[in-house]
């Protein structure tokens, strides 16, 4: 499904900018979840913004694919169209454009870029309130602006609910338990699970096991210094939070 | 052309001379002989005169000639249900089946017009405006309340299009009035003013839409009585180079004027909004919003003036804003906002920003497959929108005109 190959990039613009990530390699199959773990500054959300094709941030060497097709030269909503997603750390407030504006909008550029026929507006209304009513939103929240004035935990709900609203191939979720109470966290993570099948891959970028409780990963892999040091599977998220980042690592070299 | 005319303006250029030919083809008439005299004194506002720097009509008008491509837009402010009143280059028709509570008087000679000196272009079309074909003065006096929308079209092709239009709306009385500016000629030029007496209410739409080739000044000279209620809304595309001008006054307590625009300024277009409010009278309020979107080789210009004097003044609610987006490199838009305050218990609030559209909204736009030029189409629309909320019935036509030009 995902392969990373030996990918290098830099953040920042000309002589300013800086190696983050060193030679990452890794595949997600089909059907399956990974976690990526890591301390402070490994290049967690940079791997993210590179798979997703933010400009600021530069493949400098390796390749991405997706089902075999090279995403690097896509621009962003390609990306999104062929099914990449990225859940965000920290969701962008839209002012001015309300939620569903934006979804629908966002579905039928995706459609279009596929080469597909726009949602007819009575199904599109129909899903949203189902997944609205699975995520315990409230129908008049979607139709404020995007997170304007809404709480972090309404945030990530939201983030959840434009990913099953899209159902994309792929998903990168960074860092989307911050913020989060523990109810609004069990809420997410049955969105997510939800989101689980064979066909779908998924990349669960956290600093904290505590996500991984409700989302359990298929692989957990250690980020460090923009190289993945370290895979094994879900215990490995429990040792990391027993021992601490350093042990880890520190085994690892 | 006798002597004593062309020497009313110093160092005519073409455009001027051809002005002054067309005033000495006018009847002779006392009251448009000092409109005249007002405007010949400058001429043509330029550079180097305060208020027009950026927006300099000597230049941008070399000649009065008709527009080899004039702009072909169709006016998209509905009329079947409003009262229209069409000015043409070479002619003026209306509906002349009006309402009760509508009172229109299309005088051939032209009117006195107070503030002619600070309104140069305001007083050349009072100058200029009539004719064999057309009123020197259309005098409107309103003293209903439930009455149909008054449309005021400027389009044709020609050279040069000038129109003058008194309003008066009577004691409690109730209006709403709309313009729309399509180009055409050469050279437009309209001054519209409104009187609003106790207690009236009146909304202004004013459209604008020009190709490449035109110039325009429409000028606007509002006074407000006791407790009336003036909201006007403006979108302007510019043209070769257009100016929207409101002066308006405050006379008497507790009058309230909103003053939206929204400038949207492609390649070879320049939008002038230009305001002007005198609170001469006290606890009056000003709201006033202007936002502005510029592509590359676009110019949009904003300049927006508080006065308070001190006797009268006091009490005064004013808020200025104006925030512009700078859409792609090579876009520009200046901006004077000023606040002239006197009296020392008042509440005016300004704020000007100017910058580009947010890199965190695009890309999270983006990521979400929404295509590049829509995102920025969306994100720019979104930002104008607030300046278009007080439209009323006209608010979706305005939205749907914006949004059809963001999407080019």
């Amino acid at each position: 499904m995902l392969k990373i190959e030996n990918l290098t990039a830099t953040v920042g613009e000309a002589e300013e900018a800086k190696q983050i990530i060193n030679g990452l390699t890794l595949e997600v199959p089909a059907g399956e979840v990974h976690a990526i773990m890591g301390p402070n500054g490994a290049g967690k959300s940079t791997l993210s913004y590179v798979l997703t094709g933010r400009s600021g941030y530069e493949v400098t060497g390796g390749s991405v694919t997706l089902n075999g097709e090279d995403i690097l030269s896509m621009e962003p909503e390609e990306r999104a169209a062929k099914g990449m997603f990225l859940s965000f750390q920290y969701p962008v407030e839209i002012p001015g454009v309300p939620v569903m504006t934006f979804v629908r909008t966002a579905m039928n550029s995706q459609r279009k870029l596929r080469g597909e026929d726009e949602i007819s507006a009575p199904d599109f209304i129909k899903k949203s309130r189902e997944i609205a009513k699975q995520l315990k939103l409230d129908a008049e929240m979607l139709k404020r602006p995007v997170n304007v004035g809404f709480s972090g935990g309404e945030k990530k709900r939201l983030e959840i609910y434009q990913m099953m609203m899209l159902e994309p191939n792929f998903l990168i979720l960074d860092e989307t338990d911050s913020g989060l109470d523990i109810d609004a966290l069990k809420t997410v993570a049955e969105g997510v699970n939800a989101m689980r099948s064979p066909e779908r891959g998924m990349l669960v970028i956290t600093h904290y096991q505590r996500l991984l409780d409700y989302i359990k990963p298929d692989k957990v892999h250690v980020l460090s210094a923009g190289r993945i040091i370290k895979t094994g599977g879900a215990d490995l998220a429990h040792r990391l939070e027993a021992e601490g980042y350093e042990g880890v690592v520190g085994e690892a070299v | 052309m006798s002597t004593a005319l062309r020497d009313l303006i110093a160092n005519p250029n073409a455009a001027e001379l051809e002005l002054i030919a067309r005033y000495g083809m006018l009847p002779e008439d006392a009251r448009r002989e000092r409109a005249f005299e007002a405007f010949a004194k400058g001429g043509l506002p330029h550079r180097r005169v305060e208020g027009w720097h950026w927006s300099d009509f000597k230049a941008s008008l070399p000649v009065i000639e008709t527009p080899a491509q004039p702009g072909t837009a169709q006016d998209p402010l509905p009329a079947d249900d409003a009262v229209l009143f069409s000015f043409t280059p070479t002619g003026f028709t209306w509906a002349e089946s009006l309402p009760e509570g509508i009172r229109v008087l299309a005088k051939p000679e032209a009117q006195a017009f107070g503030a002619s000196e600070d309104m140069p272009l305001g007083a050349l079309a009072a100058a200029l405006a009539g004719g064999k074909t057309k009123p020197g003065t259309l005098m409107i006096e309103v003293t209903g309340q439930d009455l149909p929308r008054l449309h005021f079209r400027f389009s044709g092709a020609g050279e040069a299009n000038f129109a003058r239009v008194q309003i008066i709306v009577r004691p409690g009385a109730k209006l709403a009035v709309s313009e729309s500016y399509l180009g055409g000629a050469g050279f437009t030029a309209s001054l519209m003013e409104f009187s609003l007496q106790a207690g009236a209410e009146c909304s202004r739409t004013v459209y604008q839409r020009t190709g490449k080739a035109e110039v325009l000044a429409a000028t606007a000279a509002v006074q407000l009585d006791e407790g009336a209620d003036y909201r006007q809304t403006t979108l302007a595309f510019g043209g070769k180079l257009t100016r929207l001008e409101t002066r308006l006054t405050h006379q008497e307590t507790g009058a309230k004027a909103t003053l939206n625009a929204a400038y949207l300024c492609a390649d070879g277009h320049h939008a002038d909004i230009t305001t002007e409010v005198r609170h001469g009278a006290p606890s009056c309020v000003t709201r006033q919003l202007t936002k502005g979107a510029v592509l590359d080789g676009g110019r949009g210009v904003y300049q927006g003036k508080f006065f308070v004097p001190r006797n009268v003044g006091q009490k005064t609610d004013a808020d200025m804003q104006h925030n512009a987006l700078l859409l792609e490199e090579g876009a520009e838009v200046f901006a004077k906002p000023e606040l002239e305050i006197y009296a020392d218990n008042v509440e005016c609030a300004h704020g000007n920003t100017s910058g580009a559209l947010d890199a965190n909204q695009m890309f999270y736009m983006r990521q979400r497959g929404i295509a590049e030029e829509e995102a920025r189409a969306l994100l720019t629309e979104a930002f104008i929108a607030e300046a278009l909320e007080e439209a009323g019935e006209l608010e979706d036509v305005l939205r749907v005109q914006a949004r059809a030009w963001l999407a080019r």
